[in-house]
């Protein structure tokens, strides 16, 4: 039966071009993120301290994405890149005198140098991005829960060898100080911003798309003609790189860098960002960051007593993470998909699918008789 | 010779443990999916009754931990994983992570960051000479304890009813279910063993630290999960020889590397795994099922 209803639709809606529409996904996280920045930035000292933070956590929680989200693959190793990354951007910045008093074994060629911070960000990236392939060769071969565990054995495996390794680092432990700051703010806004467009044009790439189609069925994907693994060492990769980046800004803000930093909790903190925004989609990641980032903000300055209508309150210190894992936990049983529901941001005045609305009036004026 | 001896006994008892929490682990996995991560805070909960309690009455801490154990194991069920019972493995596995972090704060503002002291089992600290050989009590009581856990596992799970049913849960659930099974009976029962172990577990590393802080049962857990991963998640036996293994071969490191590499012992565990990991995906002992076409 052929279709013959010419009426017009009952719902407005411009319909626009579907380059546009695929924009829109681009433009509304990037200018949430931007909102966001110049809000926080203008309420008080400590919030655009915090600021900071949400905005190398930001990028780290995007590169996580642009791996998890795409592939549907469950990986705790990604603060192994940001780690990574952050130990690039110290060795590669803090000033010779200091390193040659905290780290007496570093290998010459790297107590030597100093680099341009913004050099020293693109080669976090690369070296982030080369642990990344490196890795990947090995881990991309599996799937499911074996893959993310196994992606947590290489977490464990590159701490221990940044706390352990002097030659790369200070003695067993401890932490390298004397970071200088060099990325103000408004530089790291901007990064975070080119971050979210490098993963959102990868998420465009015909790679991701295939690897999308890979994590819908694993059996399908193939069967068409995919290979599975390239198109995760890819995504790996492009994740890797801009987890480097983070940790590199991570480092840039914090300022003291310490192998132990970059455990279990931080693990945590960025994949309960990432599930509560809902982990198949950037918007998502975006939202997540965003949202425990603020949440976090508020509850620090609960913890330290704030007045609230003449009454003090004050957490228990701690209590962030705990109200963290709490919501995530909440987020899972309840909206599984997290908040966005796993889809990007959406041209809101959408014409409904002239087709769909077609079917369903049919289906309704069928079932009138 | 004897140095070869001695450290073979101290990696087999090192073994044992983490051995008994790759089963406990890969229990709840087979017949949940859930790879629990918040298994350490089990055994943490079970070493704070133990060295709290060792200096009143010792009968009454052995039986506080695991009454501790078993009842944290099935309220983190029915608080957090019942609701999720349709959910994937990746998405379980992330809420028992956030489940762990809940309860590590939690044991953070009930006893404090800093590590609590107390002898558990002194008398076990005592080593014995044996023809050059140092046998640590310990070490015998590890290997003996876990040998008699397995045991007792392995002669339930086979020879009861109650355990025949728990191995046909872990194989399929759902058909298990459809064939009469009494899932919330099984699933109790699965949680109360993994409870025990991890029981068990404490027992053997508080006797050997005499101290427990918030953090305690990670280090063992993530062994445990990794052990039980490469031995196959889908296999109990699988799971259990995985940790072995992976026990095992730390002591060896910790004993044998050079100087320099010492520090390395943990580095070389896990590179150890993504290489047993790369050669095998599955886990040594997985056998040709895909767990993914569900």
């Amino acid at each position: 039966m052929t279709s013959t209803d010419t009426r017009p639709s009952p719902h407005f809606g411009w319909s626009l071009p579907q380059p546009v529409l695929s924009l829109w996904t681009l433009a509304v996280p990037l200018a949430a993120v931007w909102l966001f920045s110049s809000v926080a930035s203008r309420i008080s000292p400590s919030a655009s301290i915090d600021l900071g933070y949400a905005l190398a956590t930001l990028v780290i929680v995007v590169a996580m994405w642009t791996f998890i989200g795409n592939s549907g693959v469950l990986s705790f190793g990604h603060i192994a890149f940001v780690a990574v990354g952050a130990w690039t951007m110290s060795l590669l910045t803090i000033s010779p005198t200091v390193k040659s008093s905290i780290m007496p074994n570093l290998a010459p060629f790297l107590a030597e140098t100093t680099l341009d911070p913004y050099l020293a960000l693109l080669i976090a990236a690369a070296v982030g991005g080369l642990t990344a392939v490196i890795s990947g060769f090995a881990l991309m071969r599996l799937h499911g829960l074996e893959a993310g565990i196994a992606t947590f054995a290489l977490l464990m495996l590159v701490v221990q060898v940044l706390t352990y390794w002097s030659a790369i680092g200070p003695k067993s432990g401890q932490s390298m100080t004397g970071v200088p700051r060099s990325f103000d703010l408004q530089s790291t806004l901007l990064i975070a911003l080119i971050v979210i467009v490098i993963a959102w044009g990868y998420g465009q790439s015909v790679s991701a798309r295939m690897l999308r189609a890979s994590r819908e069925s694993v059996q399908a994907a193939p069967a068409s003609g995919i290979s599975i693994t390239r198109h995760r060492i890819i995504a790996f990769a492009v994740s890797g790189a801009l987890a480097g980046v983070g940790g590199a800004v991570w480092a840039q803000t914090n300022r003291v860098v310490q192998a132990s930093q970059f455990g279990l909790d931080f693990t945590f903190t960025t994949i309960a960002m990432l599930v509560i925004g809902g982990m198949l989609s950037l918007w998502g990641a975006v939202v997540g960051t965003l949202l425990i980032s603020a949440m976090n903000h508020v509850l620090g300055l609960l913890e330290n007593g704030m007045q609230i209508g003449g009454v003090i309150v004050s957490l228990p210190s701690g209590s962030r993470l705990v109200i963290v894992a709490a919501f995530m936990v909440l987020i899972i049983i309840f909206r599984p998909s997290g908040i966005t529901g796993g889809r990007e941001a959406r041209w809101p005045f959408r014409q409904r699918d002239p087709y769909l609305t077609g079917a369903i009036t049919a289906v309704g004026e069928a079932k009138k008789r | 010779m004897i140095p070869v001896i001695q450290s073979l006994i101290d990696a087999t008892s090192a073994g044992a443990v983490y051995a008994l929490a790759a089963l406990g682990i890969g229990l709840v996995f087979g017949v949940l999916r859930l790879a629990n991560f918040a298994n350490g805070e089990i055994i943490t909960g079970a070493g704070y009754a133990l060295v709290l309690l060792w200096p009143l009455s010792w009968p009454l801490a052995l039986a506080a931990s695991v009454v501790v154990a078993v009842g944290l194991s099935l309220l983190m069920d029915l608080a957090v994983f019942r609701w999720m019972r349709s959910q994937s493995p990746a998405a379980l596995l992330i809420a028992s992570f956030g489940v762990s972090i809940l309860l590590q704060r939690a044991f953070e503002g009930i006893f404090g960051v800093n590590v609590r002291t107390g002898a558990v089992a002194p008398a076990l600290t005592k080593s014995v000479n044996i023809g050059g050989l140092r046998l640590s009590l310990l070490a015998v009581v590890a290997i003996v304890l876990a040998a008699v856990l397995l045991l007792g596992v392995h002669l339930f799970l086979t020879r009861s009813r109650m355990g025949l049913q728990v191995q046909a849960a872990a194989a399929d659930f759902r058909e298990a279910r459809i064939l009469g099974i009494r899932s919330g009976a099984v699933i109790a029962v699965t949680l109360g063993m993994s409870g025990l172990l991890a029981a068990a577990v404490a027992f053997v590393l508080t006797a050997q630290s005499g101290s427990v802080n918030p953090t305690f049962g990670v280090q063992v857990t993530v062994f445990g999960l990794i052990g039980a991963v490469i031995g196959g998640l889908n296999r109990i036996g699988g799971a259990l020889i995985g940790g072995f293994a992976v026990g095992f071969s730390l002591s060896l490191f910790t004993t044998w590397l050079p100087a320099g590499l010492g520090d390395f012992r943990v580095a070389f565990v896990y590179l150890l795994v993504i290489i047993v990991l790369v050669i095998v995906p599955n886990g040594i002992f997985a056998g040709r099922t895909a767990k993914e076409r569900a």
